[in-house]
Formats: structure tokens, C-alpha cells, sequence
């Protein structure tokens, strides 16, 4: 083209991402890639230019997106310029570049505002707000894209670009974009007139919204999703043609033919924005420190002082010489002050009561174990700091420290008050479509049925599965219709997109500084709290510490044992002196006899107890570690079982395996070791092992995972393993990314494995009282805990009137252990206030139904509690109990009161009888537990001439031998690791026991399994150690017979239905 | 449902409508109440037990259209019919049955005729409505299999009701739980409790209940009336024979019939005049409006050319008009007959009547904006007079007046590679332009339609005559681009 091309090159300065939710259609690492290959290809033919090539992001009133781009920049060898287009209330758009780190700054903190006093989602900013914030930023006005009908802009553009250049002097410019409307010509008309009139310069932009003009479709669809239509409803709020891509820069260099100028301004601009993300300071904040030490001194004060705590006078020598390690390290990387500041929220926590324990690789440091943030022993297990940090992978320490989930907001609120909301944050989760919601949304703009959309959506069954063609032919759907197949191929382009910006579970931000300096403050969902923009992704590229302040519910358990041994026991436990190593403890996780403990209570961890029959503590750790989806999917488990029995020779395929391997038998089952033998074996660096790990967590890296996938394979198999084991490593980690443990955090659960079996073990009333306290969490309902409660020699109280508190609590003491006494907390629909004020009028045991009320309770809340039958202190069952209370509205009131009402003066009348099998069932549909009986017991007689046993029969029967067995159904659940088998968990008079049902069988018996509250189950038994279970060859529908439990003339259905549902998991 | 698409007698499926985000289940056929699905259920949840649930979106209102149309029906066995929704029919048979030989015979014809129809039923007849409410619904040999029809004898409606559940008292549902957790699950023990004792308790609707089943309170049915279609008549004492005598039938049924429609506030869109002759042949006209009508006049005229034909032969007997389409009309219409010009002027809309009755239908035009960029669908036929345009035409882009339906191949010399075109060549005529702009890119839109996108130019000839032309995708440089004439801008 003209000769001008040769000394101007284009940038591309007005780019919106998928960021801008719903507007752009690419991602901001592919905007960047297309740019610098745009660049390239410029390049080729023209060689001597020397400038760099660089590409701007300008997502809608958010910076979101900057830091991937950032990222993506530097691979790509390009310069990233950050930037964000503001969208105001009250004037043209403009988009704002900071030329350096001070405007930059400004920059963030106007969109703090705009955030602040918005709605979450959204951003209000005025013209007022920019001119404010304006220093330093080059801002381009963004015209409207289209002429009204006298071929013209409204005078208020007019007016208001006017304003502009007046407020923004010679920092502003005036955008262009060839639209392709047919007004291409006109528009430029108007401003250039408009740039020479107010000295505006004209900058060339082609308002990039894709990477690609096969984006296109997607972006329409996007546009529908927006703006809640279909495709067909659009209209003219789609695009009408496809030019908002990046085109190469020969081709907007003629475009802009006549107005080379433009063009040449974006390179100017381009040159003034010299702000890198990179030369963002974060600047971690000082910690107060005692006794004006700095914060290294203060830190190792700290150390020493735990140590001397925990390990006497004499610290053994290689602790010793692993805290001067760490502390050294500490110091050069200068982290100091994180760990103080951790310390401080432990030391706080700790204050208040608050039981809390580190987690994740953090249990890998001796420093953070003196100071008290995580309870791994040093001396009992090698620890290896390296995971944790080291200078390789140079990253920044990741401490994370669970709390009581019932008491986290307090530790939470602790940090804001302490660093203030200006300078502490929680961390945003970018919420990406996942598969049903992708489907779903474009299935509804492309007009498709609710039905097919949701056969579509079913298709998918799982997280991070991918669409296939089968699963949706599956759903009867014909994969050949050509509308069927755009939808999928939208649906799997827009996958992956970022939602929105959702609240991360913990995961603070401090700086010294402003923290709105570095990054957009908004407001979360949640009440009293605030975000930043950026994921933990890319906080981590910009290099910031990162605290998590997570929640745990075996903690709040944990800690109300506690408060209760103290209470009734006088025994004084902390985490830390709860005796070590009790054979009997060991004894009774070996008999998988877990119900409630922490982690292994779940039927896969019970079935793998008595096989893996942990005795020390370490067993414990692998036990964690190796239920889970990475290790079984991988096939690791078997192997590991066999070598632990001794059935098949411990050996390591090499010998630098071997101490990777050592304490797993050969077999790898934590994160670190599968990542160690991607470096050892196949030759990764550690970033890489790291960086294979985490592009496995992403789904959308599908590319990347294939590439890592080659490299470990060849890498291995080139230094002489098997491809098979190879296969396997790589399966192995595949499983990790999403669902494996690391070793370090496998052994911090470990420890709450031991102490919750522990107090279980010894103290069943304290363990069961304070676990009811603390639901929901966990496996079970309460009905499970109370009667594996009972079956280990507690006794329990019903909730009652005279009695009860809001917490279930424990009574006087008979034989062995405290009785207890269920709380109203266990009654459904009973609000504390109410619990609050009945407690604070039972100055002496209430009588009468009326002395409830006069203490303020509604007859709404009595009818409840009569309804669960708490008024046995009172001489009433349930039934009297409802005829009292239905006679309290009728209460003779002001003038009247105390005087007796007329229902006292009535005849009595004689209510039918309840039978116990009615009160039974009426218990569980009230409290979802009965102390009186288990409602299978009044079935046995009928489940008899069925020919069904007991659970507490089963072991007494040969394996293999053909059984009928039945039972309330408490679980179902289809682990999407094993292939469609479903595992269902009955539960009789007598106990519990584990049903397995094969894919085929569990299509054929869908609908009994789904469908029975009661479930008589045949097939054959097989016993292996000790776990006993019941392959299933046919199912029925026992709910009849619960109808038989009362003499009440209603369906089944209603009878049925007041059992709790019983939960299903995946 | 069935009756309409009778492939779904042999297959499971529900009718659903949407509640708060998700699809609750309305109503179920006997299949899918066997795999223990029922109406409240969530369709998802349905789905789990039966993955092949037909689930069809209940239409709104349609249950009780339909209820109502069976009230009607039911008329044929007596007069006074009412509805009890949501899903009952109440018939006052008192001096109706014996016409069928007895209340058995006439209840068990009812029930087998709606029940050939497709219906599944069930009846009940007592003194009382609450009483045959209840036996409809809840007495064994209504629930059984059998016949679906109880019968209480004259004077026992209080003995059959007291071996039923509360439920069948009609009450709200809470009632009937608290009665059911106080153990009273027949009326029996209910009825024996003292009366103040229930009304404080548990609410005079209760009581109000009882004393409606057992005759004590007095019910009131309100019957349905049927609705009355725009139909006259007008019945000639004297065979009709010459065709002036049909006009003044055709005059006196149209006054007769726009004085009903101007009454009801509502105008006439399509209207059948029927001549029916002794011999039995039937002569017919139809006409059609642009805008709801009740002008005689008008009316008249239109009908005019088409009862030229109509042969009275051996004479006419009966005259009828129908009018199966009518919409409502603004009452103020008649002050307007002689108001101000404009599309609002019913003079305009009449005029264009006559026109189209004349020539044909389809022949005069109108067209609205549709929000398609493509140019061939960017304009839609208007319906009616009144059809309001649901966008405005975009004013934003110059369009021709004169749009070809087919766009016409041109030769075009044009530099690439998307420049406006130098001359072209169009039926043989060489234009050169001398003016132009562009160009406007407007791709296809691909959920209709896949092919190449267009670049429109609008175009200034030596003569002055402004046409539209456009380039079918991208200049390739092989000279296969083909260039097209779309319209004219003079």
C-alpha cells in the first residue's frame, strides 16, 4: 500500500475481553496471542523497524483480565498495556491507559469507587469521579457508533467531548473504528471536523471483541444471553457483520488510508504508556513487634520461644539446624512479616477460643510448627521444607490455617479491623461456565426445547467431563442435525468463559499500602465483605501474599468436645495433649467402627479400614490420602494393599524412585510425589511439575494437559521405564489436579482423624454431644450418630420441655458416661430466640401448656414442640400435648386473663391411642430420630415371611451365600470413579450394611432404588476381611409397609415422605 | 391430551408448568402414576425415577377451558351445571335421572360417556354436595378399579360420610394434618366431639364442612352459562325469490348482527352469509375485514358483489350470518366515522376492504420494519389494519424505495479490494458512476441461513439515478465475486 505503512505501525488499543462479561467472545490470553502474531507477520516484512509490539485491554469499568493477559504478554514476547474502558453514568465512554505506576493506581482506585457504591456486578462512576483520577492516563473518547438520521452526532457528544478535552487537556484523544455500516465515511467526516476543531487527535481503534471473526457466533450468542432473548428475538442488538476482530496490521493501516495520522497516534500512545504490571510493588505490611525488634528478629524471638515450649531446653540438633535453615531462607526472601502476621490471626483465634490448625504444605515448615500455625511434628516426620517454599519455584508462601466454621467470620472480621478494608481483601474466585450452564444458556438462545436442553444438560454427568457426541445420542438426541451440532459447538467454545466474580472461600490480601493502589476493590455478596478483582492465579504471577482463612467443621466439633469434657470431666484437652499412638484407638479404626470421626467415616474409607488395619499414625496419613478419587482412578490402591499385606514384592522400578517412594511401598500416593517423578523421571522442572498440576485442575488447558501429557511419556520412557508405567504416573496425576492431597496435608488431617477417633473412643457421650452440635457436616443424619452413640453404651434423653436446652447437652452421669439430652436444636422448625426465652422462664419445671405460652412462646413454636413430643415432663404424649395447645389461642386475654378459659371447663376427651409405631414414626418426621425404636423393628415380623435377615445376621452367613436383606435407605451414591456401580447404605434395627449394585442392575431397578424409603435387597454376600457386602441381583419397593405402621387412612406417599430423604452423593 | 395425540395413550407423560425456576408437574396420565410419580412432583425429580417421562408444558389455562367445556357438554343431562375447580363438575340431577331410568343408570351413562372421551373419572350422587363430593372422591367403590361410581341413598349421606378420612370434608390441608396427628382420621370421632370444642380448636371451617356435607347448611351450585356465538338467523315465512329479497336478508341479519357486536363492544374480522333454498342447496359468501367492524353499511356493501351469484331458484328459506372471527373495537369508533384522515380513519380501512374484496386478497400491501439486518427479511407483511409495528424502521442506513425481491446480476469493473465499483452493467446499459458510498458489510445470519456476507454500495450514475448495489463476499482476486443490483433509490 502507500508508503506511509512503512513508518507506522498499529496497535490495538481498544480491546474488550471475555471479561466484560458477555460482551467479548475471546479470552484475554487469546487477544494477546493474536495480537503478537499479527505483529509477526508485520515483522516479516518489515524488518527494520526495532520497536516492540504491543497490544491494550480495555474490559468494561474492570481490570479483571489484565493479569492473564499480562502473563500471556510475556510469553508471547509483547508488550502488555493495561487498561479498562470506563463506562459512565453520565457521558461518552472513554477508555483510560495509565502511563505509569501512579496513574495506574488512580486508576484502580476510581474503579474502587465505582465499585464501592454499587451493587456487586456493578460499577457507577461519573464524569466527576474520572476527572479526579485522571492524572497520568491517556483517555480516548469512544464516540457513539452510529450518525442520527441528519447524518450527525447528538450535540450532547458534542458538548461533552468538549468537557472532556477542557478536563483533560492533551491527554485526550478521539477514537475512529470502520464499523462497515455504510456511514464509514460520514462518521469519519464528523471526527476529523470534531478533532481539528477542539485539537482532539484521532486515534484508530477497531473495537476488538474477538480474537478471530469465527468468534462471531459466539459473540451473538453471548449478546442474547446478555441481553435474556433468543437468536431469532436479537435483532439489532447483534453486530451486523464480523469485523470487530484483530486484523493484521497491513490491513488497518489501509483502512485508515486517509487518516495515517491515526494511526501513528496509536504507536504514540502505545509509547507513552510505559506502566508494566510488573513494576507493581507489593509491599507486605510491617507487623507490630515488641520490644522494637525488627520483624526477622521478632520472628525468630517467636521460633525460639515455641521451641524452647515444645521441645525443652535441649531442641534436638536437626531441628535446630532446620530452623536456622528456614529462618535464614526467611530472611533472604523476606517473608518475615507474612509469618508474623499469620501468627498474629492463629494468636488471636487462639484468644478467643477459637481452635484452628494449619494446613497444606505449610505443616512441611518447623518455623510455622514452633509458632504454633500448624501441629505436625518435626520429630516425628521428616519434614521437607522445599515443598513449601523454595527459591526455584520462587513463590511466595501459601499458609493456609483452618478455623471453626461456626467462628471463621469472627477471625475474618478480626483481619479487616486489624489492617482496615482499604488495605486487607479477600481474594475473587473467577466463576467459569461450566458444562450445564453452557448449555443451557446457549441451548435457550438458539431456541432449543427446555426438554432437550435439559437432555443436553444431562449429557454431562460430571464437572469437568467433556462434551461427547455418544453422551448426547444417549439422551436421544440425533447428533447428525446440523442446528444440534452449532449448539454443541458454541456450547464448547463458550466453556471456560468467566462468569462472573464470586468471593474466594478465605483467601486474604494485606499491604501496607492502599491495597485499591494495586488492584479494583468490590463488594462481595456476602454482608461486611470485600474483594479484589484477581484470582489466586493472578495474585500468585504478581507475586502476593496470600493468607487462607478456611473453615472447618471438625474443628467447631473438635472444639465443643472440648468445652464439654472440661464442663463434665474436668479434663482440660487441647489438640496438642490429647495422647498419642493408642492402640485402642487404632484398634477401633481398624473395625471401621468411624461413624462421625473426621475423614475416614465415609463407606468407601470404612470398606478400606479393615484392610489397610492402620496402626501408627503414619498409617493414618496414607489412609487419607488414599480414598480419594487420584489414587483409586490412577489404580493405586490395590497395589498398594497388596504390598502392605505382603502378597506381592515392595520394588521400585528405578533407584532415584525409591526414595521418592520409600514410605509408600513403591507406590505413589500424594501430589508431591507424583509431581516428583515428573522431575525425576521425565525431566520436568519443578515449575513445569507444578504448572502440569495445575493445568489439570483447569479444564479449559485441554491443549496444554495433551502437551505435558507427550512430555511425560517420552521423558520417561527415554529414561527407561515402561510406557505402561508412564501411562500410569500420568493418570495419577490427572487424578491429583482436581482431587489429591498433598503429603503434608494428608498428615494435618490426619491428625484430626486421630484425636476425633480418639475422643470417640474414650468418650463417646462427649463425641456425639458435640458432633449433633456442630451438624450439619459430615456423612451421617443424626439418627446414624444416636444410634452408633447408644451402641457404644450412651444413653439418651428425649428433647423435652423441663430439660432441654437449644444445644444437645449432657445430664447426670449412669455407669460409664454422661447421659444426654437432645436439644431442641434437633427439632425441626423450632427457632432459637424462642428456645432462648423458654429457657429463661423455666425458673422452676413448667406445668401447663399455659405456663409455655405465658413465658412468651408463640403456638406456632409449642405446636412444634408438641409435635416432637416434648411435653412428657408434663404427663402429656404428643397427641394430648396438640389438644392442649390447640386450645391456647382461645385464652382469655386482657381484662380476662387468668381467668380459667372454656376449653378447661370441657368434657375430657379421649384422643385414640398413638401406638409406638406411630410415635416412632411421627419422632422421625419431627426430629428425623427416634429414641422409642427404629421403625424397622415393627416390620421384622413381615420382613421375616419375605425371608429377609438382619444386619447383625450377615457375618454369621457364608460368603457367597445367596441373602435377602432390607432396610431404611440411608445413602446412595454413584462415585464417578467407578463406572456407574452404585453403592447403597441400609440401615435396620440391628445396624448398617453396604449394598453394591452394578451399572447394568442399577438401570434395570432405577426406580425402586430411587424411589424406596424402605428397600429389601437380594443377592449374594461377600465377605472379604471383615467388610462385609451385598452384591444386589434384585431390588423392591418396600415403602408399603411403613404405611402399615400407623392405622391413619393416607396414601403411602404421604406416609413415606416423612422420613428424611435419603442424601445421595457422586 | 390423549384424545388429540393419540400416541401418547401408551406411554407415561405429565403435563408441567414452570414455578419459581424449575417445572412442576400438574398433571398425570395412569402410566406414570404406576412408576410412582404424581402431580407437585418436580419434573427433574420425576425424570430420576422414569428418565423417559414425556413432559409436556401444560398450555396456561388449558385445564380450565377445559373443565368448562365439559360443564357445558354436561347440560344434556341437566340444566343447572357448575364448576367446582379445579377439577370437578357438579350436576343438580334432581328430576333429571329418571329421564335416563334411574339415578344408577344415569350416573353410570355420564361417567361412560366422558370416560369414551378419554377422560378418567370418577362420580359420586348423594343429597348433598358435600356428600357427593366425598363419595366421588373418597369412597372405596369410587377408589376401586370398578365402576367409579357410588351412589348414597336418599337420607344416608350422614352414615356414608362417617367412615371417610377428614380430607374428604373439603378442608384446607393443614386442617387435615392436624387432625391426622390428632389421631382423628375419620369423621366418625370428629362428629362425636362437642361442637364448641371443635370450633375453638380447630376453626368453624370445620363445622361449616360438616354442616354442608350433612345437609345442615345450605350450598349453592352457580351454574355455567353456555357462551352464545355470534350466530342469526332469520327464517322466511315465504320462500325468498329474487335477489333483491336476499339483499334485504342479508340488510335485516346484518343490523341484527351489529347490534349485538356493538352492544358487546366488538367488531366483525370474517363473517359467512348463508342462503339455504328449499331444495336444499346451500349458497354462501364470506368477507373479510383489515380492522374489527360493526358497520352495517360497510358490511353490506362488501357482501354486495359476492350475493350477485346467489340463485334463488325455487326459493330461499332460512338466512344466516356467522361471525366465527370478531376482536374488540374501541366504543368511540362511531364518532370517528366522520373524523380526521390518516390511518386511523375507518373510511381508509373500508375503502381498502372493498378494494381486496374486489380484486382478491393479497393484493394491496403493507409492510412493517422485522429486525433483520439481511435486507430480504428486513420487512414483514402486516396482519391486520391495526398491526403496530414492533420497531421503528432504522433510519440510521440508507435504504432503497424500491427493493428488488430478486437481486439482478450486474457486470462491474471495481478496484480491489473493497473500493466502491468504477461503471456497471445492467441490462445491457452501461452505468457510470460518478458517485458513491460504502461500503456496508452485512453478514449473513447464520442461524438461518450459511453463505457469503455482503458489501452494499449506494451508488450515483452519470444521470443522477441512485442505485443499491452489492459485492457476495470477499474480493478473492480471481474475478469469480459475482456483483448484484438490489434496488432502486429513484
Amino acid at each position: 500500500m502507500g508508503s506511509l505503512a512503512d513508518y507506522t505501525e498499529y496497535i490495538e488499543l481498544q480491546v474488550t475481553s471475555n471479561f466484560s462479561f458477555l460482551r467479548g467472545a475471546s479470552h484475554p490470553e487469546e487477544l494477546v496471542q493474536q495480537a503478537a502474531a499479527n505483529h509477526q507477520i508485520g515483522q516479516m516484512r518489515q524488518a527494520r523497524r526495532n520497536e516492540q509490539p504491543a497490544v491494550a485491554l480495555t474490559d468494561r469499568n474492570t481490570l479483571a483480565g489484565i493479569v492473564r493477559a499480562h502473563a500471556e504478554a510475556k510469553k508471547a514476547n509483547i508488550r502488555f498495556i493495561p487498561g479498562c474502558r470506563l463506562d459512565l453514568l453520565d457521558g461518552p465512554s472513554l477508555l483510560a491507559l495509565p502511563t505509569d505506576k501512579d496513574a495506574y493506581s488512580r486508576l484502580s482506585a476510581l474503579l474502587t469507587v465505582g465499585n464501592l457504591r454499587a451493587e456487586k456486578g456493578e460499577c457507577h462512576l461519573h464524569r466527576e469521579d474520572v476527572y479526579r483520577h485522571s492524572a497520568g492516563m491517556i483517555l480516548v473518547l469512544v464516540p457513539p457508533d452510529r450518525l442520527n438520521p441528519v447524518f450527525d452526532y447528538d450535540p450532547d457528544f458534542y458538548a461533552a467531548a468538549r468537557e472532556y478535552r477542557e478536563a483533560f487537556g492533551s491527554a485526550c484523544y478521539l477514537a475512529a473504528c470502520r464499523y462497515y455500516r455504510g456511514d464509514d465515511a460520514k462518521q469519519f467526516f464528523r471526527l476529523s471536523a470534531l478533532a481539528a476543531g477542539l485539537h482532539l487527535p484521532l486515534v484508530a481503534t477497531n473495537d476488538i471483541h474477538y480474537h478471530h471473526p469465527d468468534r462471531r457466533e459466539l459473540q451473538d450468542v453471548l449478546t442474547c444471553i446478555r441481553e435474556k432473548c433468543t437468536i431469532r428475538e436479537a435483532g439489532f442488538r447483534l453486530h451486523q457483520n464480523a469485523e470487530r476482530y484483530m486484523k493484521p496490521v497491513a490491513e488497518m493501516q489501509r483502512l485508515f488510508r486517509q487518516y495515517p495520522d491515526a494511526i501513528a497516534r496509536t504507536r504514540e500512545i502505545a509509547e507513552a504508556c510505559r506502566f508494566s504490571l510488573d513494576s507493581l510493588k507489593y509491599i507486605y505490611p510491617e507487623e507490630i513487634t515488641t520490644e522494637g525488634r525488627t520483624p526477622m528478629e521478632e520472628l525468630t524471638h517467636l521460633t525460639r520461644e515455641g521451641a524452647l515450649q515444645l521441645f525443652g531446653e535441649r531442641v534436638p540438633p536437626n531441628i535446630e539446624a532446620n530452623i536456622r535453615h528456614e529462618l535464614a531462607f526467611i530472611e533472604q526472601m523476606n517473608y518475615p512479616a507474612y509469618f508474623l502476621t499469620v501468627y498474629d490471626i492463629v494468636r488471636y483465634a487462639r484468644g478467643q477460643g477459637i481452635l484452628c490448625q494449619g494446613r497444606g504444605s505449610a505443616a512441611n515448615s518447623t518455623v510455622c510448627y514452633c509458632l504454633g500455625i500448624t501441629s505436625v511434628d518435626p520429630t516425628k516426620f521428616d519434614l521437607l521444607f522445599e515443598r513449601f517454599l523454595s527459591a526455584a519455584r520462587n513463590e511466595p508462601p501459601d499458609i493456609d490455617v483452618d478455623f471453626e466454621h461456626e467462628r471463621r467470620e469472627e477471625v475474618m472480621q478480626y483481619v479487616y479491623g486489624k489492617y482496615g478494608r482499604d488495605r486487607a481483601a479477600i481474594v475473587a474466585t473467577v466463576t467459569q461456565v461450566h458444562q450445564k450452564g453452557a448449555i443451557r444458556d446457549v441451548g435457550k438462545v438458539m431456541g432449543l426445547s427446555p426438554d432437550t436442553v435439559d437432555r443436553l444438560a444431562k449429557s454431562v454427568w460430571q464437572y469437568h467431563e467433556l462434551l461427547n457426541d455418544e453422551r448426547v445420542a444417549e439422551q436421544g438426541l440425533d447428533t447428525h442435525d446440523p442446528h444440534l451440532l452449532k449448539v454443541l459447538d458454541l456450547t464448547r467454545q463458550y466453556i471456560g468463559f468467566p462468569r462472573q466474580l464470586g468471593q474466594h472461600t478465605g483467601g486474604f490480601v494485606i499491604t501496607r499500602e492502599k491495597l485499591s493502589d494495586l488492584c479494583p476493590i468490590l463488594n462481595a455478596r456476602m454482608e461486611d465483605r470485600t474483594n479484589i478483582e484477581w484470582n489466586k492465579d493472578d495474585i500468585d504471577v504478581l507475586g502476593f501474599l496470600k493468607i487462607d482463612v478456611l473453615a472447618l467443621g471438625m474443628l467447631t466439633c473438635i472444639r465443643k468436645a472440648f468445652d464439654l469434657a472440661l464442663r463434665h470431666y474436668g479434663l482440660s484437652w487441647t489438640l496438642a495433649n490429647i495422647p498419642q499412638d493408642d492402640p485402642a484407638v487404632y484398634e477401633m479404626v481398624s473395625a471401621a467402627d468411624t461413624i462421625g470421626v473426621f475423614q475416614i467415616e465415609s463407606r468407601a474409607q470404612q470398606s478400606m479400614l479393615p484392610r489397610l488395619r492402620p496402626k501408627t499414625f503414619y498409617d493414618l496419613v496414607i489412609e487419607v490420602a488414599i480414598v480419594r478419587p487420584g489414587p483409586i482412578q490412577g489404580d493405586m490402591v490395590h497395589p498398594y494393599l497388596r504390598r502392605r499385606n505382603g502378597e506381592e514384592p515392595v520394588s521400585f522400578p528405578s533407584k532415584e524412585l525409591e526414595d521418592i517412594l520409600g514410605r509408600t511401598l513403591g507406590v505413589p500416593l500424594f501430589q508431591e510425589q507424583a509431581m516428583k517423578i515428573a522431575i525425576v523421571a521425565a525431566g520436568f522442572t519443578p515449575s513445569e511439575a507444578d504448572e502440569l498440576r495445575r493445568s489439570m485442575a483447569t479444564f479449559k488447558a485441554v491443549g496444554q494437559v495433551t502437551r505435558f501429557k507427550r512430555k511425560l511419556i517420552n521423558g520417561m520412557t527415554g529414561n527407561g521405564y515402561t510406557p505402561e508405567y508412564a501411562e500410569r504416573v500420568f493418570r495419577q496425576i490427572e487424578g491429583f489436579g482436581s482431587y489429591g492431597f498433598p503429603e503434608s496435608h494428608a498428615v494435618s488431617f490426619a491428625l484430626l482423624v486421630y484425636i476425633s477417633a480418639w475422643i470417640k473412643c474414650y468418650y463417646p457421650d462427649v463425641f456425639v454431644c458435640a458432633l449433633l452440635n456442630s451438624l450439619p457436616m459430615g456423612f451421617y443424619q443424626p439418627a446414624q450418630l444416636v444410634i452408633d452413640a447408644r451402641k457404644h453404651g450412651v444413653v439418651f434423653h428425649p428433647a423435652d420441655v423441663n430439660h432441654s436446652q437449644w444445644d444437645n447437652t449432657l445430664e447426670a452421669k449412669a455407669d460409664r458416661y454422661f447421659t444426654v439430652r437432645l436439644g431442641f436444636r434437633q427439632i425441626e422448625g423450632v427457632k432459637e430466640e424462642d428456645v432462648l426465652l423458654l429457657v429463661a422462664g423455666r425458673t422452676q419445671p413448667y406445668t401447663t401448656v399455659h405456663a409455655l405460652q405465658d413465658a412468651g412462646l408463640p403456638v406456632g413454636c409449642l405446636e412444634k414442640l408438641a409435635d416432637a413430643d416434648a411435653f412428657r415432663s408434663l404427663g402429656l404424649d404428643r397427641r394430648q400435648a396438640l389438644w392442649e395447645v390447640s386450645a391456647l389461642a382461645d385464652r382469655p386475654i386482657g381484662l380476662f386473663r387468668g381467668t380459667a378459659s372454656e376449653s378447661a371447663m370441657e368434657m375430657k376427651i379421649a384422643l385414640p391411642e398413638m401406638a409406638l409405631s406411630e410415635h416412632v414414626i411421627q419422632d422421625y418426621a419431627t426430629t428425623s430420630l427416634s429414641l422409642k425404636a427404629h421403625p424397622v423393628q415393627f416390620m421384622r415380623e413381615r420382613l421375616r415371611n419375605l425371608g429377609a435377615i438382619s444386619a447383625a445376621d450377615l457375618p454369621m452367613r457364608r460368603n457367597g451365600q445367596f441373602v435377602k436383606v432390607a432396610g431404611l435407605v440411608l445413602v446412595r451414591q454413584r462415585p464417578g470413579t467407578a463406572s456407574g456401580v452404585c453403592f447403597i447404605t441400609l440401615e435396620d434395627e440391628t445396624g448398617q450394611f453396604n449394598l453394591i449394585v452394578w451399572a447394568s442392575l442399577f438401570e434395570q431397578f432405577r426406580k425402586e432404588i430411587l424411589g424406596a424409603k424402605v428397600l429389601l435387597a437380594e443377592g449374594h454376600l461377600q465377605i472379604e476381611k471383615g467388610v462385609v457386602h451385598v452384591i444386589v441381583q434384585r431390588c423392591h419397593n418396600l415403602n408399603r409397609l411403613l404405611t402399615g405402621l400407623t392405622p391413619a387412612a393416607v396414601d403411602e406417599g404421604e406416609q413415606a415422605s416423612l422420613f428424611p430423604e435419603a442424601r445421595n452423593f457422586k | 391430551m390423549t384424545i388429540r395425540r393419540p400416541a401418547l395413550r401408551d406411554i407415561a407423560f405429565v403435563l408441567a408448568v414452570p414455578d419459581h425456576g424449575r417445572k412442576v408437574i400438574t398433571g398425570v396420565n395412569s402410566i406414570a402414576r404406576n412408576e410412582g410419580i404424581d402431580s407437585g412432583m418436580a419434573v427433574a425429580d420425576a425424570r430420576v425415577l422414569y428418565p423417559t417421562l414425556e413432559v409436556i408444558d401444560e398450555p396456561p389455562g388449558l385445564a380450565a377451558r377445559l373443565l368448562r367445556a365439559l360443564a357445558v357438554w354436561c347440560i344434556r343431562y341437566s340444566p343447572v351445571t357448575a364448576i367446582d375447580a379445579p377439577d370437578g363438575l357438579l350436576l343438580e340431577t334432581t328430576g333429571c335421572d329418571h329421564l335416563w331410568g334411574g339415578e344408577e343408570a344415569y350416573l353410570t351413562q355420564i361417567l361412560y360417556r366422558l370416560r369414551a372421551n378419554g377422560y378418567d373419572v370418577r362420580g359420586g350422587m348423594a343429597d348433598t354436595i358435600g356428600a357427593a363430593w366425598a363419595v366421588a372422591r373418597y369412597s372405596m367403590s369410587a377408589r376401586g378399579s370398578g365402576q367409579g361410581a357410588s351412589i348414597v341413598p336418599r337420607g344416608q349421606a350422614t352414615a356414608a360420610m362417617l367412615e371417610l378420612p377428614p380430607a374428604a370434608l373439603r378442608l384446607a390441608p393443614d386442617l387435615v394434618d392436624r387432625l391426622q396427628k390428632l389421631g382423628l382420621i375419620r369423621i366418625g370421632p370428629v362428629v362425636r366431639i362437642q361442637r364448641r370444642a371443635l370450633q375453638r380448636r380447630l376453626g368453624p371451617e370445620l363445622l361449616l364442612r360438616l354442616d354442608q356435607a350433612f345437609g345442615i347448611e345450605e350450598e349453592p351450585l352457580l351454574p355455567v352459562q353456555p357462551v352464545l356465538p355470534y350466530h342469526e338467523r332469520l327464517p322466511c315465512l315465504e320462500p325468498i325469490g329474487t335477489t333483491g329479497g336476499v339483499a334485504i336478508g342479508l340488510e335485516r341479519l346484518l343490523d341484527m348482527l351489529c347490534g349485538r357486536l356493538q352492544r358487546d363492544g366488538k367488531g366483525l374480522r370474517e363473517a359467512v352469509f348463508k342462503a339455504w333454498r328449499i331444495d336444499g342447496r346451500l349458497m354462501q359468501a364470506q368477507i373479510g375485514t383489515n380492522r374489527g367492524s360493526n358497520h352495517a353499511p360497510h358490511l353490506f356493501r362488501l357482501f354486495e358483489e359476492k350475493i350477485r351469484g346467489f340463485e334463488p331458484g325455487p326459493g330461499i328459506e332460512l338466512f344466516t350470518i356467522d361471525a366465527p372471527k370478531t376482536e374488540d373495537v374501541s366504543p368511540l369508533q362511531k364518532t370517528l366515522w366522520t373524523g380526521a384522515c390518516g390511518p386511523d380513519d375507518p373510511r381508509l380501512s373500508e375503502l381498502v376492504d372493498r378494494i381486496s374484496n374486489k380484486l382478491g386478497a393479497g393484493l394491496i400491501h403493507r409492510y412493517l420494519p422485522a429486525e433483520h439486518y439481511w435486507p430480504e427479511r428486513a420487512y414483514a407483511p402486516a396482519r391486520g389494519f391495526d398491526d403496530a409495528p414492533a420497531s421503528v424502521w432504522p433510519s440510521d442506513r440508507p435504504r432503497p424505495i424500491r427493493l428488488l425481491s430478486i437481486p439482478e446480476r450486474i457486470e462491474v469493473a471495481a478496484p480491489i479490494p473493497d473500493y466502491p465499483p468504477m461503471h456497471f452493467r445492467h441490462h445491457n446499459t452501461l452505468h457510470k458512476i460518478v458517485r458513491a458510498d460504502g461500503p456496508e458489510r452485512i453478514e449473513q445470519e447464520w442461524w438461518i441461513d450459511r453463505a457469503q456476507h455482503r458489501d452494499y454500495y449506494v451508488v450515483e450514475d452519470e444521470t443522477g439515478a441512485r442505485y443499491w448495489l452489492f459485492r457476495s463476499g470477499h474480493y478473492t482476486g480471481d474475478h469469480s465475486n459475482q456483483w448484484y443490483l438490489h434496488g432502486f433509490f429513484s
